[in-house]
């Protein structure tokens, strides 16, 4: 027998790692030859062992434990802000492209673009083409009946703090200057008994973009990042925290995405 | 496994972890609380695609070690640990006693590689991690806190022994 047969266990890894299970087969042999001949090391890892087995004993009883309610609801509570977490590394992160790409069916019945979607799509290929913008029109006008206020670009902090003590939470501005765009008023409409800020941006190029931002209350959240193309239009729409978003523009949905990520920045 | 019962199960982990530390059911769900509270605050921190149970664990592992009053805590209501072996079985009670009691000696450094391992949740790894230190440095207070431990408790058995023998002498 070696020197070297005689470590300290204590500093030993793979005599550790063998007490716990946690040694590859093949090393497990050669540390179980060592042990053969070695009565302080095997008694050492009976020990190791026998002190672990009581340990988790002594842990496994936090089992038996009444549920804690102030624990079960902040379980919750973190559970929600992970989530939401997560919605936004997927905005921002690497997989922002693949997210993109999973469009799937615009719900109806959430907000006034549904009106518009449902009413529109009723008439196309019905009536001759130009029946189609009037009533578009129309649905306009009786949109602008919901409106409470607008204000103009050049009032963009009156209007977010107006906005703001209207939704009863505070309401940023959408960061889309950043790519070029400029707002161009913003508005409170009122959509199924919901208050909707309305943002509206143009670029130099002319190209319109809408956003939009309302309350979510009880509502379930949107999960991830989701799109629909209607009339011409693509739409992407998301929740993040207390609130449900959506942008509208004429793009690309990396475009979209973009426009979108720049929204929740 | 959805984030819920990830999240769940991850909690129930903390607590076993928590009374081991603690030593008192009260004090255990109280450090849990806490740690759930600053994990809520540090939510914005964690990198979504990262394992959640190192995070979790060395949030408590921080507020464990920055909160004197727990170790107060656990010092006083040692006598309080749930009793989890079977009653009929005194000898094993007895030993809980003795090596929990010797493991309260340890310094922390020592004492949390022992208790993590004891879980048999994470790998080496995970709980170097949890405890941020090298996985080198890991494994070496692990190894010298189960010797210390050992040698406690022999110390222990000793006294208990010589205590015995006096005992019957003087009979």
């Amino acid at each position: 027998m070696t020197q070297s047969d005689h470590r300290d266990p204590a500093l030993d890894p793979d005599l550790i790692a063998y007490a716990d299970g946690a040694l590859e087969p093949e090393r497990m042999a050669e540390v179980e030859a060592r042990l053969a001949h070695d009565p302080a090391a095997r008694e050492a890892v009976a020990q190791w062992r026998h002190f672990d087995n009581l340990i988790n004993t002594a842990a496994r009883a936090g089992d038996a434990q009444p549920t804690n309610l102030r624990i079960a609801a902040l379980e919750r509570e973190l559970a929600t802000r992970l989530q939401r977490r997560r919605m936004r590394a997927a905005l921002f992160g690497p997989g922002l492209r693949r997210l993109a790409a999973s469009v799937v069916i615009f719900a109806a019945g959430w907000g006034a673009h549904s009106v518009y979607e449902t009413q529109t799509k009723r008439v196309a290929g019905t009536y001759p083409g130009f029946i189609q913008p009037t009533l578009s029109g129309h649905y306009a006008y009786l949109h602008s009946a919901h409106q409470r206020a607008e204000f103009s670009g050049d009032r963009m902090p009156e209007a977010l703090d107006w906005l703001s003590e209207q939704m009863q939470m505070r309401i940023e501005s959408p960061k889309l200057e950043r790519l070029g765009y400029e707002v161009q008023s913003a508005r409170l409409v009122m959509a199924g008994g919901q208050p909707l800020a309305v943002f509206y941006y143009r670029n130099a190029d002319g190209e319109q973009v809408t956003v939009s931002m309302t309350p979510r209350h009880e509502a379930p959240p949107v999960q991830g990042l989701r799109m629909a193309d209607f009339e011409g239009e693509r739409v992407a729409y998301w929740s993040s925290g207390p609130l449900h978003y959506a942008v509208v523009a004429r793009t690309s949905a990396a475009g979209l995405t973009s426009l979108a990520a720049a929204v929740e920045d | 496994m959805s984030l819920k019962s990830e999240l769940h199960s991850h909690v129930a982990s903390l607590r076993r972890y928590a009374l081991v530390l603690t030593r008192d059911p009260v004090a255990a769900d109280d450090l849990v609380q806490e740690t759930l509270v600053k994990a809520i605050a540090k939510a914005d921190t964690f990198q979504p695609g990262t394992d959640l149970r190192p995070w979790l664990f060395r949030i408590l592992h921080n507020t464990h070690i920055s909160d004197l009053r727990r170790a107060r805590t656990r010092a006083d209501a040692a006598p309080d640990l749930p009793e989890p072996i079977a009653r009929d079985c005194q000898h094993t009670q007895l030993e809980l006693k003795q090596v929990l009691g010797a493991l309260d000696q340890l310094p922390e450094a020592q004492r949390m590689p022992i208790i993590l391992v004891a879980l048999r949740e994470m790998s080496y790894a995970e709980a170097a991690r949890t405890l941020d230190v090298p996985l080198g440095t890991f494994m070496s207070r692990l190894g010298r806190g189960r010797e210390a431990l050992r040698g406690i408790v022999r110390g222990v058995k000793r006294g208990e022994l010589s205590l015995l023998k006096r005992k019957e002498g003087g009979e």
